[in-house]
């Protein structure tokens, strides 16, 4: 079954260029603005979606965003990178997951929801946001895309394991499919030629424990983003809360449980302002 | 209805919905007489974590939502009395130990408010570590649990 699921990985579409050539193009302080709006107005699957995602509250434009180009002059740096990441995200989503979610704007709400939220840590904990981290968690569950045929095909014996207790969801795919679907994830990224650092954090972000690196700060922070937003809800699919929960992470940010509940709060008002985001997916 | 809701109704023809409950814990009152019903659907036990937002939200918090569910209710017609009380929710990470027993703790806060105003609970589904929508009825004040294992169940 490992063989077919690493073949499917191996025929997913190549990751949007686009991404690449706007963040390179941004790297520059002088960018041209006409040069940014050509890169993204040669891919269809983004020009479609970057103009109702730019008008999102999330982003705080005042201005109706009605144009590409209004949307490179108003966006800024940081938000664009955001914008056109969603935009060319939200086709993987669209299609497959099943398996694990009844709707595929499902899976698309909950990385949406994971992204925010590990913004929301990243201010909390480090009084900074984080682009690499922010890719991760929009990127973490990829892996479900690619699984989730399989998963279908055995949801009985997988289900059956985690209500026999004992086994987490991650740990009964192990078994019955003999891969996750973090690993597969991190299969994925390589497969783009993301960074260690991204593929890491998807790999192992139900087990950041398990990561033999120095640096597991993002790592982490996906994994508590991941957990955040499954205590909230946000979440529809057949895996629940059924996750290990990992108490050192507490220790390894130095939080009290009041922080967490304080995150939920922030996330509850910006989901509300990211509403557009989310139903991108609908249209 | 979302997260941090709140809906009663006095018309047979409605039938609320909440989605998703994670941690978060939803109640369903409903009086047979009146047929009167209300779902709340809240996401922290305590007000006083951010008392701004308890005033913009009340139904954010168990301490806040909890009477307005009951005193919207009263509003429409519904009596205490005949009320009938059912609640959902409250779900855990796995063997999470002390690290962020949100669920359990929106469980305990429940308790309380509900032990306190002499109120009890006719049928619960809460805990363990599955995703659940809700569903109340008000012609009959039917309540139904989905969970995300897969199975529907009547309380």
């Amino acid at each position: 079954m490992i063989d077919s699921i690493l073949k499917s990985i191996e025929k997913l579409p190549a990751f949007p260029a686009t991404v690449q050539k706007v963040t390179d193009l941004l790297r520059d302080e002088d960018y041209a603005v006409a040069d940014l709006v050509n890169v993204i107005r040669y891919d269809q699957a983004i020009a479609a979606n970057i103009l109702k995602i730019s008008n999102s509250a999330y982003f705080g434009v005042r201005q109706r965003i009605k144009t590409i180009q209004d949307a490179v002059v108003y966006l800024g740096q940081k938000q664009l990178i955001r914008a056109v990441q969603m935009a060319s995200v939200t086709k993987f989503y669209r299609k497959g997951g099943r398996g694990y979610i009844a709707h595929s704007q499902d899976l698309w709400e909950h990385s949406v929801a994971v992204a925010l939220m590990s913004q929301i840590l990243s201010r909390r904990i480090r009084q900074r946001e984080d682009a690499a981290l922010y890719t991760a968690a929009l990127l973490h569950d990829i892996g479900k895309i690619v699984m989730g045929e399989y998963v279908y095909e055995a949801f009985d014996q997988i289900i059956g394991r985690v209500k026999q207790g004992g086994c987490s969801f991650l740990e009964a795919e192990e078994e019955v499919i003999g891969i996750n679907h973090a690993q597969v994830g991190g299969r994925v990224a390589a497969h783009w030629n993301f960074p260690a650092e991204i593929g890491d954090a998807i790999a192992y972000h139900h087990r950041p424990d398990l990561l033999a690196k120095e640096d597991k700060t993002n790592t982490w922070l996906v994994y508590l983003s991941d957990q955040t937003c499954l205590m909230y809800g946000i979440d529809g699919g057949v895996d629940g809360l059924a996750y290990k929960g990992l108490e050192e992470v507490m220790r390894f940010f130095d939080l009290r449980a009041v922080d967490l509940e304080k995150s939920f709060i922030a996330l509850h008002d910006e989901l509300e302002k990211a509403k557009d985001v989310i139903q991108v997916q609908a249209g | 209805m979302g997260i941090s809701d709140l809906k009663v109704s006095n018309n047979p023809e409605d039938v609320l919905i909440t989605y998703a409950l994670g941690s978060c814990i939803s109640i369903a009152v409903y009086d047979p007489k009146a047929k009167v019903g209300g779902l709340l659907h809240f996401m922290l036990p305590d007000s006083t974590l951010d008392a701004g937002k308890a005033k913009e939200r009340a139904a954010m918090f168990a301490d806040t939502g909890i009477p307005l569910l009951f005193k919207s209710c009263y509003a429409i017609g519904a009596e205490k009395k005949r009320m009938i009380v059912k609640v959902a929710g409250g779900a855990s990470i796995l063997d999470d130990g002390n690290y962020f027993r949100i669920g359990q703790k929106n469980i305990t806060a429940m308790r309380k408010i509900f032990w306190h105003n002499n109120v009890l609970i006719d049928a619960e589904d809460t805990g363990r570590n599955c995703n659940r929508t809700v569903r109340l009825e008000l012609a009959n004040g039917r309540f139904l649990v989905k969970s995300s294992e897969g199975t529907v169940k009547e309380l």
